[in-house]
């Protein structure tokens, strides 16, 4: 009996409506969630893998001394690289080439370089035009490098204390 | 010896009594890990990765140096041994840097095989490691001494098995360094094995430097076909190149070392004078063709000429297979006009003699006698098996034109030109005869015997396992055969083994399948015979014959059509070739060698042929189906090697007489460099710049180079004079790498 009066004050009192009416009006007030990519963005892991870069050394010189690691261990054979001896006699690659349809973004190539040259940016939106340009080379890779240098080390930075 | 059982963790293994336990251990597949120890060195105990715990010993032993008695109780993983091994390896780390990365024996490195198995992960060393400043040791090893873990290999290589201490150690504790004794660099003929016996990457290939990862490559077996013992090896490919080649181990053949020949040769390959396109000669200028139409172009010139009129040269180094087919082409056509001794000086009196005696066989031996060779760059491999009978007290005395430089002591040394060679062998034999007091035969009447001959007999017939060795050299004297009979004779008088080293690559295979004329002309009568059909297999003038100039001119005659299979286009070739057929190289080609015991190898082509060229079978077997030829029917090489080693030779047992032919005065023995030997090591850039590679001189004494008006300085032959007394009188020996000149 008492149950049945409760459900009929609820029901012609409105309840279900004010008590969701009282959700939208503290989101009304509350902070907006929803980013308005691409002008925000949400906040990254310094461990996000990304697009790849090539690093290089703060005296300009390239960091990758093809020891070949990253093309062994890359479980989707998305890299290629070929080397040869420079005439100062150290070791450099001639060609560094990922297939960015083949690589799987698992980070092993990252993990396994002994000099930290390549690395997984933050880069995750970007596009192709045309199915051939899915291969980024050497010079590619060096120039995201070069213009994410500042955001790459600070990940690297941020992540040390973990590694 | 005495069978020894002894138990290695808990398993009865049996062994000699005084054999080490690693030995015992790698036989039975036991696994302890060693850096010093090579199963073909002696033993320096000097690592102690080797560690084992022995049962009754309070401290662990060295495996490698501890021999085995009988009861033994080893234990190679228990805790004792574990924290040996352990503590070992923490210290051979405490040195080495940690550049795998740019290191090429990264990935098939023993010190990271052996740290990763039995090391610790980290290390407590916190110091400042040890640099060693590197010394070059020449074009074919690269050195990276601060990677050295002082393990002696290189070294005792070099004084056990080279036989030329060029490595050694200096200083003592943490200055200890290896380091070449002699700024020059490295001077072995063997150097390459160092590589493969140091056990981390402080000797790598200097060609292989920095090209692809050990991982990266295919392992190919090979048969390499430089000389006569047809050495196993790996070529290791990587997209269709060869990269590197390394020593396979075949115990009767070349145990686990390689000659640098066969090591390096493989450079050639890659190199610029490569024929890659076939060609037609139109009017004097050279037109890149199809296959199709430079086959037509060949066979209707063949076609247009009688057989008589054909001639076919083809080089040393060709397969069996290929030298089977063009051999029957040949004969198929109607011409006996076939020869592969272009390099002999009287191709009509070439030296037959047979080889009675196996490579193991030669280590055996108690006394060598070596006749017009410098086996050492000759025959790298066989010297070797001489030189470790040396090792164990044979005797070696050698009659040759020049006093060379072998790797062992020579107790007689004869010094005898070209012309009197014949005169000293048959003093050898007088004496010989005499000794044993048999019956001289007619030729040996007027010989005089002196004492340097008497010594060389009596050692000969004090012995009871020996060997006479007749070399390349015997080649530049004009009564080879003769020469030959001697060596036979000597060896029967002497109750000796012979081994025929006078012809090198695949000449056995050349043999078998008969490749010389049976009535026909052979390689010099057919530049004096006006032929007007010549098909070369891989063969370049300019450095194959001995009158090459006069070849030269006779191929460019305009009447002489010349379809050339080559693997390399020189200038000559360009000049008087009127059909380029670009032939694949060796490795490139399936293929088969006839070694000096007479085993034939076969091998299948380890990569892909270079640009449009073809391997030879293939070419010769369309050539004779174009030429309307029956009984080519192959599909693949194994069945021309089948058709091929059925064949029994005909060996023309023709009756030689010793008569001593009219000979100049003064003679000359042309001998290559070994790493000019044949095409592809010609082309083989480190090879040429080692010192055996860069040798030219021609070496003449005093009074000789009087009488032939030569100065200190001078070109003989196009090939710098010296002066000196190492040679003998009435001789010029041309020690060279540059093509023959007048």
């Amino acid at each position: 009996m008492i149950k049945k009066v409760k459900k009929l004050v609820k029901d012609f009192g409105l309840g279900d409506i004010r008590a969701g009416m009282k959700i939208t009006a503290k989101q009304l007030v509350a902070d907006k969630i929803t980013v308005q990519f691409p002008e925000e963005r949400t906040p990254i892991s310094p461990r996000f893998r990304g697009l790849h870069a090539l690093r290089r050394y703060p005296n300009g010189e390239e960091r990758c001394i093809a020891c070949k690691l990253c093309e062994a261990v890359c479980p989707a054979n998305a890299i290629t690289i070929e080397s040869e001896m420079r005439d100062d006699g150290t070791r450099r690659t001639t060609q560094y080439d990922i297939d960015l349809f083949k690589c799987i973004f698992c980070g092993f190539c990252e993990e396994a370089c002994p000099v930290d040259a390549i690395v997984e940016t933050h880069i995750f939106d970007y596009a192709f035009e045309s199915r051939e340009s899915s291969i980024i080379d050497k010079k590619g890779l060096l120039a995201i490098g070069d213009e994410n240098e500042k955001a790459i080390s600070k990940a690297r930075l941020e992540d040390s204390k973990y590694r | 010896m005495v069978d020894i059982e002894i138990e290695i963790d808990g398993s009865v293994v049996h062994g000699h009594s005084g054999e080490s336990i690693i030995s015992i251990a790698d036989r039975e597949g036991i696994d302890i890990p060693r850096f010093c120890y090579h199963k073909k060195l002696s033993v320096a105990a000097n690592c102690r990765m080797c560690l084992v715990d022995v049962e009754g010993n309070p401290k662990p032993q060295p495996a490698c140096s501890t021999p085995a008695s009988a009861g033994m109780r080893v234990h190679t993983n228990n805790e004792k041994a574990k924290a040996s091994q352990k503590a070992v390896m923490e210290f051979l780390l405490i040195n080495h840097p940690l550049d795998c990365p740019i290191c090429d024996q990264g990935g098939e490195c023993e010190l990271q095989d052996v740290a990763m198995e039995y090391g610790s992960d980290v290390s407590k060393f916190n110091e400042g490691k040890r640099i060693v400043a590197d010394k070059g040791i020449g074009a074919l090893i690269q050195t990276d001494m601060t990677r050295c873990i002082h393990c002696t290999r290189c070294v005792r290589f070099g004084a056990e098995v080279a036989g030329i201490v060029e490595m050694g150690a200096t200083g003592r504790g943490e200055e200890l360094k290896i380091e070449p004794f002699l700024s020059e660099g490295i001077q072995s003929e063997l150097s390459g094995n160092m590589i493969d016996v140091c056990p981390v990457g402080a000797l790598t290939s200097k060609p292989f430097r920095y090209e692809v990862r050990s991982w990266q490559m295919n392992s190919v077996e090979s048969v390499a076909r430089h000389d006569l013992v047809g050495s196993n090896i790996f070529t290791q490919t990587h997209k269709g190149k060869v990269k590197r080649v390394v020593a396979r181990d075949n115990e009767s053949v070349n145990e686990t070392w390689i000659s640098d020949r066969d090591r390096f040769s493989y450079e050639g390959l890659t190199n610029e004078n490569r024929a890659l396109t076939p060609k037609i000669k139109v009017k004097g200028e050279w037109q890149e063709v199809s296959w199709e139409a430079a086959l037509e172009a060949a066979t209707s010139g063949i076609k247009k000429n009688s057989a008589e009129a054909f001639g076919a040269l083809a080089s040393k180094n060709a397969t069996l297979e290929e030298l089977y087919l063009l051999q029957k082409l040949t004969r198929g056509l109607g011409s006996e006009n076939l020869d592969t001794r272009l390099d002999v000086a009287n191709p009509s009196s070439t030296s037959a003699l047979e080889t009675t005696i196996s490579l193991a066989e030669l280590e055996a031996i108690d006394h060598a006698l070596i006749v017009n060779s410098y086996l050492r760059l000759e025959q790298p491999m066989i010297n070797h098996r001489i030189r470790k009978a040396t090792l164990n007290g044979a005797k070696v005395s050698t009659v040759n034109s020049l006093t060379f430089d072998f790797n062992y002591r020579v107790a007689n040394s004869v010094l005898s030109a070209p012309q009197n060679t014949l005169a000293t062998l048959s003093g050898v034999l007088k004496a010989l005869l005499e000794a044993n007091s048999l019956a001289l035969p007619d030729y040996l009447k007027d010989t005089k015997v002196d004492q340097a001959q008497i010594d060389i007999a009596s050692t000969l017939s004090a012995a009871e396992n020996a060997v006479v060795v007749l070399g390349e050299q015997v080649n530049s004297n004009p009564c080879a055969d003769q020469v030959a009979k001697l060596v036979t004779q000597i060896a029967k008088a002497s109750n000796s083994k012979t081994l025929n080293a006078s012809a090198t690559g695949n000449t056995l295979a050349a043999e078998k399948v008969s490749f010389k004329p049976n009535g026909g002309l052979n390689a010099a009568q057919m530049f004096t015979a006006n032929l007007n059909t010549f098909v070369l297999l891989d063969v370049y003038p300019t450095y194959d014959c001995v009158d090459s100039t006069a070849a030269i001119e006779d191929l460019s005659r305009d009447d002489a059509f010349v379809v050339a299979i080559n693997s390399f286009e020189d200038e000559s070739v360009l000049g008087f070739a009127d059909v380029i057929l670009p032939l694949a190289s060796f490795y490139e080609t399936s293929g088969t060698h006839i070694n000096i015991e007479n085993v034939a190898q076969s091998y299948g082509a380890s990569v892909k042929a270079a640009g449009d060229s073809k391997p030879g079978w293939k070419v010769l077997k369309v050539l004779a189906d174009l030429l309307e030829l029956p009984g080519f029917d192959y599909t693949d090489s194994p069945q021309v090697a089948d058709d091929a080693l059925s064949l029994s030779p005909n060996v023309a047992t023709s009756e030689v007489d010793i008569i001593a032919m009219e000979v100049p005065n003064i003679a000359t023995v042309w001998q290559y460099t070994p790493y000019a030997s044949d095409v592809l090591t010609r082309h083989a850039q480190s090879l040429q710049q080692t010192q055996i590679g860069q040798i030219s001189e021609a070496v003449v004494s005093a009074a000789t180079a009087k009488i032939l008006e030569l100065s200190q300085g001078d070109c003989y032959k196009g090939v710098p004079v010296n002066i000196n007394e190492t040679v003998a009188e009435g001789c010029v020996f041309v020690h060279t790498n540059q093509a023959r000149q007048r």
